[in-house]
């Protein structure tokens, strides 16, 4: 540090926080050691182990020095890993490699000490009192704006690209570890910290230090271009890789997460992410804002409850499940084309609003038990459970000596659902149609000179999203039994359209992970329920001002939003880029995908 | 006969408060184009913050005397509608003013968001809905078969004199005529010596100030606030800009009236009652956009998407 800071100093004053290319390797170095002396350092001052809540608690043996498990496992590990970058000769992607785990040790460190200052009893039980001292939080903090530094330092450049030109086997092999993985990784954060709730106040920091190393884990692999690697095998595999991610998702309950809880958690966030990513054609690929999308849920859900049997129901008519699911979808579908018909008309901001009026005409309906038929404030309650052959959907399962947690079967009915819609959705993107809405979005005007009937394709973008949505909504009523009004207020449009967007418009992964996130998080921050929204108004502020092009950032849009890549590259570069790898891909020896584009 | 009459006057009392709201969403849009969604927030600030001059700033010897709290309470919202509008503008809107369409609007709602909240975490109770102080005279007043509350007679006033006020404003100074410039086309306004940071930051605050003093007003008539009451009005607000012709000030304020009469008589004399009132001025938004894009007072041209 000390043979730095004079030359950082003077860098400083000339406005500039980035230190010279010499001192990049000993920044490194120093900041991986820092991280392995945090990861063995005490943490607080004094044991959190007497009295009633807070104090009652235990973030993973964070008194006792030594201890390697969770979160200072991830420093240590990050931290070795970070010196043996700076020493190894020829490290490709260095920088970036540096960066990503520069971060990852900043997260993982300030989100602990955060929580320690915060939940803990004040500055003290981080730094000295009690005639102890505990420097860990801040020695991590400090290590993890070193390794940043040092990144600046080295410069970061291209994402490196590996040869994709490898036997089958080897390209299988590859694929099918590198979804193994991605499966334990999901199955870890969704146990991370364990449940929330008073009994365990540690699992909101132990969550998010969890999601710090995986951000910075995986932003350490995309830095040596092992991500892209995967990314370039598995579109050129396609059909392979489809059925192993299928797979890896349907075996989710035999990992750590199978349990009733987790099973009800994840089928969730399946339902939110069939909804979002129906919300992600009517916003990411017609780029027309729709403010009252949770209607269409509201529909389904409302249509299903009464079709499906209910006591409370007033139709009386009992279906099997999977009619009143179609007829639950189709319904929402109509009334989906008749919402978006003022789009022939009303375009932009004003579209937002129209879709945000019968929203609430919607929601004032339901709550008013329009008709009899969604049981107002009473809400539709005691929904049949789905069951097949005798087997209902929210008992345990038990096949052949293997014990499947309770609402299996639902979880895996919404594995497969939101595979076809995403499957769907891939290939509407690149259609005929698909290309059609992506113009509109661009130019409206233009797309119609060029011949594209505008009004037709903005009503089935309405149609597609809102007939998703009603499915959705009827899987949702009949999982969780009862459909209330409640579910689908306005509030619940803002977060589905905060998960589309924080996922990036118009991506598929984007709008997966985006639901995920948003519905993921609340439930591990039980603590901050009360700020949760709070944190969703900031977020999209936030998200537009510094990262509209959300986490996962569709092409197309990347450009457009930000006008540069994240990584600062020019659209230019960019573009470049995307040639030079489109005619890698087309060139494959073998492609699978052939027929998905029409 | 008597119920039609009540239920005019009292249509005519919420349109003077979702007018004095209407104005700002006008304003704004027709100089920069955007709709303000956080608006309504800032309504439902500025009555907090007349809430909260009224129980920690004013002196326990003044608060019974209406003409000395009034005045005050009125400034202490203003004074707190104008910051957190000229916050919001600076740091929220004002970077993204060259970005795509859609991003300001998400901007507005998540902004709208972190205010309703705010107010519901650290404004004291507020949880749940306050008792607002009756700052004004609390009497009802007989005008023939109709009998309205003092104070929605002072909201109406005060609501006539700000528009035909602001009206003047923008039509007669120099600034007034700088705003309308802006409006009309930034870039030639900007090459005619005007600052058009300066006109949008003025834009602001005007729209604030008024929605403020409506805050404060409604506050003191209805005598309970909470953090919601800026989101629904705020919506009504907008339609009223919209029925009105969106840019259009004249427009602003008799939709502001129209939305007023329908929410009333809708709430009277529709199916469903007053549970349903809310529905139908929904539905007149609908038609209206759909039917007449540009309002009753918009011009064709104004109507940019």
């Amino acid at each position: 540090m000390n043979m730095v800071s004079s030359v950082q100093t003077a860098k400083k004053l000339s406005g500039s926080l980035v230190p010279s290319p010499a001192a990049a390797k000993p920044l490194a170095v120093v900041g991986g050691v820092l991280a392995i002396v945090a990861a063995l350092l005490p943490w607080v001052t004094f044991r959190f182990n007497d009295g009633p809540y807070p104090e009652l608690a235990t973030l993973q043996f964070f008194d006792a020095p030594l201890q390697v498990t969770g979160f200072r496992l991830h420093l240590l590990l990050f931290g070795v890993a970070a010196v043996a970058v700076a020493l190894v000769p020829k490290v490709p992607g260095r920088g970036r490699v540096l960066r990503a785990l520069g971060w990852g040790v900043f997260a993982v460190s300030l989100v602990t000490t955060v929580f320690i200052v915060g939940l803990g009893g004040g500055l003290g039980a981080a730094t000295a009192a009690d005639g102890a001292s505990a420097f860990g939080g801040i020695v991590g903090v400090l290590a993890g704006l070193l390794l940043v530094l040092s990144a600046a330092a080295t410069g970061v450049g291209e994402v490196p690209r590996w040869s994709t030109d490898v036997p089958k086997p080897v390209a299988w092999l590859a694929l099918l570890l590198a979804f193994a993985c991605v499966l334990y990784l999901v199955s870890l954060t969704l146990t991370a910290g364990g449940l929330g709730g008073a009994s365990n106040p540690y699992a909101g920091p132990v969550f998010l230090a969890f999601l710090g190393m995986a951000g910075g884990l995986l932003g350490a692999l995309n830095g040596v271009g092992l991500v892209k690697w995967i990314s370039v095998l598995s579109e050129r595999h396609r059909g392979f890789s489809i059925v192993v991610l299928l797979l890896c998702a349907l075996a989710l309950p035999l990992t750590e997460a199978g349990t009733d809880y987790w099973m009800t958690v994840a089928t969730t966030i399946g339902v939110y992410a069939a909804t979002a990513i129906g919300l992600n054609v009517v916003v990411g690929l017609a780029g027309l804002l729709d403010l009252g999308y949770v209607a269409f849920m509201g529909v389904g859900a409302f249509v299903g409850a009464n079709l499906s049997g209910a006591a409370a129901a007033k139709l009386g008519i009992t279906l099997p499940f999977p009619v009143a699911a179609l007829v639950a979808a189709v319904i929402a579908g109509i009334i989906g084309a008749i919402v978006g018909s003022p789009t022939l008309r009303v375009r932009g901001d004003y579209l937002a609003i129209v879709t945000l009026a019968f929203g609430e005409i919607f929601t004032r309906s339901a709550q008013n038990d329009i008709g009899g038929l969604t049981g107002g404030p009473n809400a539709i309650p005691g929904i049949p459970a789905v069951s097949i052959g005798g087997t209902a959907f929210n008992q345990p399962l038990e096949v052949g000596g293997l014990e499947l947690p309770g609402g299996v079967l639902y979880y895996f009915m919404i594995v497969l659902v939101v595979g076809a819609v995403m499957a769907i959705f891939a290939n509407l993107k690149n259609s005929r149609i698909g290309r059609a809405w992506i113009a509109i979005r661009e130019d409206e005007d233009a797309a119609r000179a060029m011949g594209i009937k505008t009004g037709r394709a903005k009503i089935l973008a309405f149609l597609t999203g809102a007939t998703l949505a009603g499915l959705a909504g009827a899987i949702f009523a009949h999982k969780l039994g009862t459909a209330s009004y409640d579910s689908f207020k306005f509030l619940e449009s803002v977060t589905l359209l905060a998960a589309v967007i924080l996922g990036g418009m118009g991506t598929i992964p984007g709008a997966v992970l985006g639901a995920a996130l948003l519905f993921v998080l609340p439930e591990k921050l039980r603590e901050f329920s009360d700020y949760r929204l709070l944190i969703f108004g900031l977020a999209l502020v936030f998200i537009m001002r510094f990262r509209p092009q959300g986490l996962v950032p569709d092409r197309v849009r990347r450009a457009e939003l930000a006008g540069e890549t994240a990584e600062g590259k020019s659209i230019q570069q960019v573009e470049e880029a995307l040639v030079a790898e489109q005619e890698s891909v087309d060139h494959a020896p073998e492609r699978d995908a052939k027929g998905d584009r029409s | 006969m008597t119920t039609l009459l009540q239920q005019i006057a009292n249509g005519i009392a919420l349109g003077a408060t979702i007018g004095l709201i209407a104005l700002g969403y006008t304003m704004v849009y027709g100089i920069i184009q955007l709709i303000n969604f956080a608006h309504g927030e800032v309504f439902m600030v500025g009555a907090f913050g007349g809430l909260a001059t009224y129980r920690w700033l004013l002196p326990e010897g003044i608060r019974g005397d209406w003409y000395l709290s009034l005045p005050l309470m009125l400034l202490g919202g203003v004074v707190v509608a104008v910051t957190v509008a000229l916050l919001m503008e600076r740091f929220a809107y004002r970077p993204l003013r060259n970005a795509p369409r859609l991003a300001p609007l998400i901007t507005a709602l998540g902004v709208s968001i972190v205010l309703q909240e705010a107010i519901r975490l650290w404004f004291p109770d507020a949880d749940a809905a306050q008792p607002f102080p009756k700052a004004f005279l609390d009497a009802q007043i007989k005008i023939g078969p109709i009998s309205l509350r003092a104070t929605q007679l002072l909201l109406i006033a005060v609501s006539i004199v700000l528009s035909v006020l602001l009206q003047t404003y923008v039509n007669r100074s120099k600034m007034g005529r700088a705003m309308r410039a802006t409006a009309q086309d930034p870039d030639t306004a900007r090459l005619m010596g005007i600052n058009p940071n300066r006109v949008i930051v003025l834009t602001f605050a005007i729209g604030a100030a008024l929605a403020g003093v409506a805050g404060v007003l409604y506050g003191i008539d209805i005598t309970n606030v909470d953090n919601a009451i800026g989101f629904q009005n705020g919506i009504f607000a907008f339609t009223a800009a919209v029925l009105g012709g969106i840019g259009s000030l004249r427009g602003a304020v008799i939709g502001a009236f129209v939305i007023g009469l329908i929410k009333t008589l809708g709430g009277q004399y529709m199916p469903g009652g007053t549970q349903y009132d809310y529905v139908w001025i929904f539905v007149v938004l609908i038609l209206v956009l759909v039917f007449r894009p540009q309002g009753l007072f918009g011009e064709a041209e104004r109507v940019r998407a």
